[in-house]
């Protein structure tokens, strides 16, 4: 008759051993915590870093675009396209918009700029405008010769609201836009580069009919992307989702995921080496012991056992160290600003996920148990005669 | 219906599979309920083997080993275990008693294998510890106590899970001629009071003298036997007792 799920033999044995062997315990659950804990943290950056370009792609950017077709600069029949994509599953927004390269002027400071005319209220859905705008909003582009611009274009420039910019470019027809609104994405290469029009001052600019360069469809899951994409496509429109538009996002994140994911488990493997080590050299301490085990009784099943939960124990405790460990130094990351390469400062991003911490705790022990079987099978086949021996 | 608790038929053990080495050879022997025996031999003659064989502790190369009318000379390894573990103590020349725990936690261990409650097994190993006089040296781990109070708490292990026999290798060679005495007698004792069966490999023939049995072995054959009558040992017809047992008074 057995107490409980562990025999109370096995349970007071490894427990004394753990708590005797202080130095020894301290170095097995150290070498798993560190393990842990380093991984931990890897993946909150990861996790932080995957939900910050999906933040930019899923928040601030369509999740299909419709280009012209190859061959042409415009869309010219781009209305039965609008109504194509709203009877698309999910589809919340579809703004149509007519990109144009601007030099923009004013005083002596002038700087070349991405025009786009939009409207206003459809592309806010796409790219969340107006809850970015510093001053004035995204709407008053509709009231004539306006231009909405980046707060940090607008620095460079050195205009301030009411300005009036003057825009041109080789084959466009120059006109003067007044500064209506300016805006801050936190992304220092849009925010000095783009600035909004209505669509009918950048055809002016153009000097364009009924055109457009794209359309903007956001939808409600962006992993539908793909299929409505591919639906469009089949309508013979030149549609490409997220995952088309911005490859280097998805590629950065499957490289970052598989460079983690064998970072973590180079890690996992170190400190299994370690515990098998430390396992081993505890057999061979114990042989004597083992063997009078033996002569009381112990079966071989009892000993293996009994060593693989010491193993297991070992790697418990680790876990929960390094996931403790690993949750104190990802928080203390979060505040750490970091320098991007656009020359602009931001927070280092961490997401923690609880999930995490309960998958490395079950990966530390499973992996515990294993380290802990080669010593434990060969403790289990030991003679006893030749075990009391030494 | 016999009264024998360990009957050995034929008993071989050879070691080595080039050059074999006969460590014992066509032991027959029968030992009763509640006998003292010793086994005495010069060395290698083969006596630990034998105890071993009868401790289950090693299996023969061929022959029987009965235990209570029951064959385990083929035992499995758990079952050889569990037979150990409920039918048999031992106590060795080394006490070898777990250093981490204390007195009453090593007497506890054999208990615990069995399964059995830790409260239970705490208040047997406590009335153990009292009955072998260290009623005061519960708690104390190995390295606080004597060789002599550590070869007690060895016994009192032994003693756990009331064991039909108990085996004893050399168990006073590395204790001082009281704590022997005092090792024997508590032996005697329960011997006397429970009928318990003590086989004991000792090179003490002061020890062996004190048993009711003397077995001597000589390159792996039993070739000597001598039993107590009175005072007097009676040997048996092809005895030749070699200088070990010459002080020994025989009829």
């Amino acid at each position: 008759m057995q107490n409980g799920i562990i025999p109370a033999f096995e349970l007071s044995v490894v427990s004394r051993h753990i708590t005797y062997r202080k130095w020894r315990t301290f170095l097995s659950v150290g070498a798993v915590a560190l393990a842990v804990a380093i991984s931990i943290v890897f993946i909150s950056i990861q996790n932080g870093f995957s939900d910050f370009l999906f933040d930019i792609v899923f928040r601030f950017l369509p999740h299909i675009t419709v280009s012209p077709l190859e061959g042409e600069n415009y869309i010219h029949l781009y209305r039965g396209i609008i109504d194509t994509a709203w009877m698309l599953p999910g589809v919340v927004g579809v703004s149509p918009s007519l990109a144009a390269t601007a030099t923009l002027a004013y005083k002596d400071q002038s700087d070349n700029v991405a025009m786009i005319g939009i409207d206003p209220a459809e592309a806010d859905k796409i790219s969340e405008i107006s809850k970015n705008m510093l001053q004035g909003d995204i709407g008053s582009v509709l009231g004539g010769r306006r231009i909405v611009m980046g707060q940090a274009l607008a620095k460079k420039l050195k205009v301030k609201m009411g300005d009036t910019v003057q825009a041109r470019f080789p084959d466009a027809v120059p006109v003067n836009l007044v500064v209506s609104g300016t805006f801050s994405f936190g992304y220092k290469p849009v925010d000095e580069s783009v600035t909004y029009v209505s669509l009918k001052t950048a055809r002016d600019f153009l000097n364009e009919g009924d055109v457009v360069t794209s359309i903007d469809i956001k939808l409600k899951d962006p992993f539908q992307a793909q299929a409505a994409a591919e639906q469009l496509r089949s309508y013979g429109y030149n549609a490409k989702d997220w995952q088309q538009l911005y490859p280097d996002i998805v590629r950065t994140l499957a490289f970052e995921r598989t460079q983690n994911a064998i970072t973590m488990l180079l890690l996992m493997i170190i400190a299994t080496f370690g515990i098998a080590s430390i396992m081993n050299m505890l057999v061979q301490e114990k042989t004597r012991e083992i063997g009078m085990l033996m002569a009381m009784g112990a079966t071989p099943a009892n000993i293996r056992r009994l060593f693989l939960l010491e193993s297991g124990v070992l790697g418990l405790m680790g876990a929960i160290a390094g996931c403790a460990l690993g949750l104190v130094v990802s928080l203390q990351l979060r505040g750490v600003q970091i320098q991007s390469g656009m020359g602009e400062t931001m927070n280092l991003p961490i997401a923690i996920n609880p999930l995490d911490f309960v998958v490395f705790t079950i990966i530390a022990v499973l992996l515990s148990i294993v380290a802990g079987y080669y010593p434990a099978r060969k403790a289990s086949r030991l003679d006893p005669v030749v075990a009391m021996r030494g | 219906m016999s009264d024998d608790i360990i009957v050995l038929k034929d008993l071989s053990k050879i070691y080595g599979n080039g050059v074999q080495v006969r460590a014992l050879d066509g032991i027959n022997l029968n030992i009763e309920t509640g006998e003292f025996v010793a086994i005495v031999g010069p060395s290698g003659s083969g006596k630990s083997t034998l105890l071993n064989m009868i401790g289950l502790l090693d299996t023969p190369s061929s022959g029987q080993i009965f235990l209570k009318g029951i064959d385990v000379s083929r035992a499995s390894a758990g079952e050889r275990a569990h037979l150990r573990n409920r039918e048999l103590g031992f106590v060795f020349q080394y006490h070898h008693l777990i250093p981490e725990f204390s007195a009453l936690e090593n007497v506890m261990m054999p208990m615990l294998i069995a399964g059995k409650e830790k409260a239970e097994a705490q208040e047997t190993a406590r009335e153990l510890l009292v009955s072998v006089g260290l009623e005061e040296r519960l708690s104390n781990k190995p390295n606080q106590l004597s060789g002599g109070q550590n070869q007690r708490v060895a016994v009192a292990r032994a003693l756990a899970n009331g064991p039909s026999i108990v085996i004893g290798d050399e168990l006073t060679g590395n204790l001082d001629t009281k704590s022997s005495d005092l090792i024997y007698n508590l032996l005697r004792e329960l011997n006397r009071k429970i009928n318990q069966t003590f086989i004991l490999v000792t090179h003490d023939m002061t020890l062996a003298e004190k048993t009711d049995r003397i077995l001597r072995i000589v390159d792996g054959k039993l070739v000597c036997e001598l039993r107590r009558k009175g005072d007097l040992f009676i040997a048996s017809e092809a005895c030749e007792l070699g200088e070990d047992g010459g002080k020994i008074k025989r009829s």
